[in-house]
């Protein structure tokens, strides 16, 4: 009996032993038997597709009927409102439907209470709060909800009740933002909890955070779908159901945050967060798996410059090498890059483009949420390097997974894109939303002590400088900038032709400005008349447009067509200039080079220098006021590259430039009768950037073919 | 009876004054720390930091709480909270959350169409124009330029040499927003409903440079049955429902206010 216990005990331990050891094998990063048995077992909560149309009468308004030679509708894709946990700690109180009417032109309040409007409405809107812990906040602060009695939640309570409201509660917010969340969000329940067996067999990791309530998570989703499509105007007005997927790398914080919208009116039933993965991988399988079920997804990187070289790195997120998988993967779910925002360009870097005039433009050099605020490492970290990186991983035959295109977008915090340098409420509402606070105003002694008190609660080193203009708050807020547009190239105003154009990469981005820019390349662009009204749909018939691939050719170099056209509201244009990137094709070694390819007022680009000569325009520091009749109100040229080489991959993609104007901090000095800080830079050239234009030498089996296919010519 | 009534008077009156004398001191000068109040300051220490706080820790907590209090005390007993803005608006902020909670009712039909007929303006369909244009650029001349092309066409010319434009040539109902969008104001507001059609004509200022139009068709303005934008309607309803609750409350009590504003005064 004894005998057989003994044995019994020894089989057990064995089963149990083998049992562990076959779960926990782990394959390639996976754990096979676990994904199996996972399978079998598991529903899937984030692939749960809801139909979140909104029943909407018949409206008999006119519309107007889609142009085949495209119209350009600028937008932005990066909006948050106070579903997003860290807007509703910086005071927000604006809700979707607040940020849609904002976008269709009407003014909406700043939480310090002046309105905020456009100058212009612009033609498509996107919301996208923060996946992780959507609508939680505001639960947490409403006293009147069952998951505020909670003592998690007992620091947000009343937190945006209006006596809240006031910048003098900065501090208590930073606090609240840099501390409380990160312990608040983190805690599970125990392993034995009914809710731990759910989030287990439902595939919803968040189920088992004691701090995290599902209906209203859900519910706060539900009211960001539906106000998208309430507000969704086909012809005149579009919008996108989307959220932001809020990730970065573990160990130093790299930023590898995505904003996703949908193409559709309906949507899974909970948006897929850095709970679920904080692996951008994982995100693009989950796409994948939408994609099957019918609706289909773009996910677009933003702030890059802050991720610390993350964002365009040279291996995955696990450290493995890139391969042509991982390339595929991520073109067809990721194809475009916002360049601009508040928080900075990420064009390129004066460290990583020193020939290049004009890369020192709106730098933001510190990681995304980083206390204190840490340096970004460059490299890895701008749209211009990612493309080199990208010919130099083709030409290894790993695949090019940085075959993106570009668009700009605001990543406002109060509902309302801050897009006007003369107009500028930046983006996290109580923080930065006067300049005092971003520092462009110097502080008085009281408001010194409450800096201090902040930079305390802040975590933030040096909160005051002493300048020759006075004494300012410099809490890199003066990093941040107004910016940006998303501008894409569609034939009408509705969310199907605005999507395609998305995921053909035909879009641009703009610093906030309504320049547009017309892109092609072709092999007898030449023989198109300039002056004639047929000229675009000519270049569509005879060429390639912006986020396409042109083909080889034989030994003919291709031309390139530029129009671009100025802000009516905005400075004239100065140039426009065609950035180029190619590779050594014995080496893979990556080189760059910026032409200007047009100058206003007539003159002629030094062909020794590929520069325009200075057209003269000047600002008048001290009222803001800019030189008259210099500049152009339109630039059109047709340009062949002079170094063109038949067998080199490479790539280009044009920048236009207006005349210099005043930058927000600037305003911010001129318009309460201060001196504007000498550390910072006066004026700003706004701009725009298209899509690049790839050029193919010979297609092979490592070619990465994106999203939305490759419109390509060149040899039938 | 005399005398006695004066007696009573005058212990009350003494009572009274000890009272004043004893309690008046005693009341500023006494401090209670609620268990609650420390509870939820350690919670909050706790979810910052992630442990407990130590015996220590909770003391310095306490008497910064103590300090906190005795320092709002001592300013207002100096009147530092009277005239001071910061706390006037923190006030005045909190009474309008109370009050604007108050009204979230689904509007009743009668209320949206109510509603809907005294803000018509707001949802009128702007009259749309389908119209083709001529460009000449700023680039170039423009008012000259135009301004023969113009002669040329009155003379019968069918084709002028012209610039294309950079959003095409002809343009499809468009509203008079869409138009100043695409041309500028200056340009736009040539279109009312009793803009000539089928005829051309210019040249016309854009912030582009000239252009003459022919308009081919006008489809007029106008204000669309409340079912077709119900739902906006009930948005805008409810937005200001919360508002006017704010306004309506002020304008109660104002009436028991007379204010005073210097007439006078320079800005």
């Amino acid at each position: 009996m004894n005998k057989f216990l003994k044995r019994l005990g020894v089989t057990l331990l064995f089963i149990v032993f083998f049992v562990y050891i076959l779960l926990d094998v782990d394959f390639n990063n996976k754990r096979p038997v676990i994904g199996l048995f996972k399978s079998i077992t598991h529903s899937d909560s984030a692939l749960e597709i809801v139909d979140f149309s909104v029943d909407k009468p018949k409206s008999n308004k006119v519309r107007p009927p889609a142009n085949p030679d495209r119209n350009p509708y600028y937008g932005d894709l990066h909006v948050h409102t106070k579903y997003s946990f860290d807007a509703y700690v910086f005071g927000v109180t604006a809700s979707p439907d607040d940020a849609y009417e904002f976008a269709k032109g009407k003014g909406i309040l700043h939480p310090l209470g002046y309105e905020m409007k456009l100058q212009e409405p612009l033609d498509f809107y996107s919301v996208t709060d923060h996946g992780f812990y959507m609508g939680m906040i505001q639960a947490y602060a409403d006293t009147t909800t069952d998951i505020s009695q909670n003592d998690f939640a007992e620091p947000f309570h009343n937190l945006n009740a209006p006596e809240n409201l006031v910048v003098e509660s900065a501090g208590q917010r930073s606090n609240i933002f840099s501390n409380v969340l990160g312990a608040a969000i983190a805690k599970p329940v125990p392993w034995w909890h009914p809710r731990t067996l759910k989030a287990w067999f439902t595939n919803n990791t968040q189920l088992a955070l004691e701090s995290f309530e599902y209906n209203i998570h859900k519910s706060a989703w539900a009211d960001v779908a539906r106000s998208a499509n309430e507000h969704n105007d086909p012809g005149h007005f579009t919008t996108f159901i989307g959220y932001e997927f809020t990730t970065s790398t573990d160990t130093e914080g790299g930023n590898l945050h995505r904003n996703v919208i949908f193409n559709s009116s309906k949507a899974p039933i909970r948006p897929w967060t850095r709970i679920d993965s904080i692996n951008p991988e994982d995100l693009w399988t989950w796409q994948d798996g939408l994609r099957e079920k019918g609706i289909d997804t773009v996910s677009m990187p933003h702030n890059s410059n802050g991720s610390n070289g993350q964002m365009f790195e040279m291996e995955t997120f696990k450290g493995n090498a890139l391969n042509r998988k991982y390339a595929e993967q991520r073109m067809r779910n990721e194809p475009l890059v916002e360049i601009t925002q508040v928080k900075g360009t990420s064009d390129t870097h004066p460290l990583l483009s020193p020939d290049d005039d004009w890369a020192d433009f709106e730098i933001m050099d510190k990681r995304v949420g980083s206390r204190p605020p840490t340096y970004s490492k460059p490299s890895g970290g701008y749209v211009r390097e990612a493309y080199l990186n990208g010919l130099t991983l083709d030409w290894t035959n790993q695949g090019n997974p940085y075959k993106f295109g570009l668009i700009g977008s605001s990543d406002t915090h109060t509902g309302a894109g801050s897009f006007d340098e003369s107009n500028y409420w930046s983006k996290i509402g109580l923080l930065d939303g006067d300049g005092i606070n971003r520092g462009s105003i110097p502080v008085s002694p009281e408001q010194e002590q409450l800096l201090i008190d902040y930079m305390n609660a802040f975590n933030q080193p040096n909160a005051l400088i002493e300048l020759e203009a006075g004494k300012f708050a410099n809490t890199g807020f003066t990093q941040w900038g107004a910016s940006g547009l998303a501008v894409a190239w569609a034939e009408e105003n509705t969310r199907e032709s605005i999507f395609n154009a998305f995921k053909r990469k035909e879009t641009f981005a703009t610093t906030g400005t309504r320049i547009a820019v017309r892109f092609f390349a072709g092999y007898d662009l030449k023989t198109i008349d300039l002056d004639s009204d047929t000229l675009v749909s000519q270049a569509y018939k005879k060429g390639v447009t912006m986020g396409s691939d042109i083909l080889n050719k034989g030994e003919i170099a291709p031309d390139f067509l530029v129009w671009a056209q100025g802000d009516k509201n905005g400075a004239p244009l100065q140039r426009i200039q065609i950035i180029k990137g190619w590779i050594d094709m014995q080496s893979g070694t990556p080189y760059e080079k910026v032409f200007d390819v047009v100058c206003s007022d007539g003159m002629s680009v030094d062909p020794l220098t590929n520069k325009c000569p200075d057209n003269g325009a000047r600002v008048n520091i001290n009222d803001c006021s800019i030189s008259q009749n210099v500049g152009a109100t339109e630039l059109k040229s047709v340009w062949v590259d002079p170094e063109f080489d038949p067998t080199v991959k490479s790539f280009y993609y044009v920048r236009v430039l207006e005349n210099p104007t005043c930058r927000w901090s600037t305003w911010d000095a001129v318009k309460s009768g201060n001196t504007p800080r000498e550390d910072l830079h006066q004026t700003i050239q706004e701009r725009a950037w298209s899509s690049p234009i790839w050029y193919i030498p010979a297609i092979n089996e490592f070619t990465i073919i994106p999203l939305g296919g490759t419109v390509a010519i060149g040899d039938e | 009876m005399k005398t006695k009534l004066f007696l009573f008077f005058i212990i009350g009156l003494s009572i009274y004054l000890i009272d004043i004398g004893l309690n008046s001191s005693d009341n500023t000068k006494e401090i209670y720390i609620s268990d609650q109040e420390v509870l939820s300051l350690v919670s909050a220490w706790e979810s910052q930091v992630g442990r407990k706080p130590t015996e220590d820790e909770i003391t310095r907590i306490i008497n910064n709480l103590i300090e906190e209090e005795i320092l709002y005390r001592e300013a207002l007993l100096l009147g530092l909270d009277q005239e001071d803005r910061i706390i006037k608006r923190r006030l005045a902020q909190k009474i309008s959350f109370l009050k604007q909670e108050t009204s979230t009712d689904k509007p009743s039909n009668d209320d949206l169409i109510e509603y809907y007929e005294n803000n018509k303006d707001r949802y009128y369909i702007k009259s749309a124009y389908t119209f083709t244009h001529h460009f000449f650029s700023a680039e170039n001349s423009s008012l000259i330029r135009s301004t023969n092309g113009f002669e040329e066409i009155l003379n019968g010319s069918i084709s002028i040499e012209s610039d294309p434009f950079f959003l095409g040539k002809n343009f499809i109902n468009k509203n008079e927003d869409e138009i100043s969008r695409n041309f500028g104001k200056l340009f736009s507001q040539n279109f009312k409903e009793d803009i000539k059609t089928n005829e051309w004509m210019g040249p016309l200022k854009s912030s582009f440079g000239h252009h003459i139009i022919k308009v081919n068709n006008t489809i007029p303005g106008y204000y669309p049955l409340i079912t077709e934008i119900l739902n906006q309607v009930e948005i805008d309803l409810l937005a200001e429902k919360r508002d006017s609750a704010i306004k309506d409350y002020i304008n109660s009590v104002k009436l028991e206010y007379k204010i005073f504003v210097n007439k006078n005064l320079e800005y």
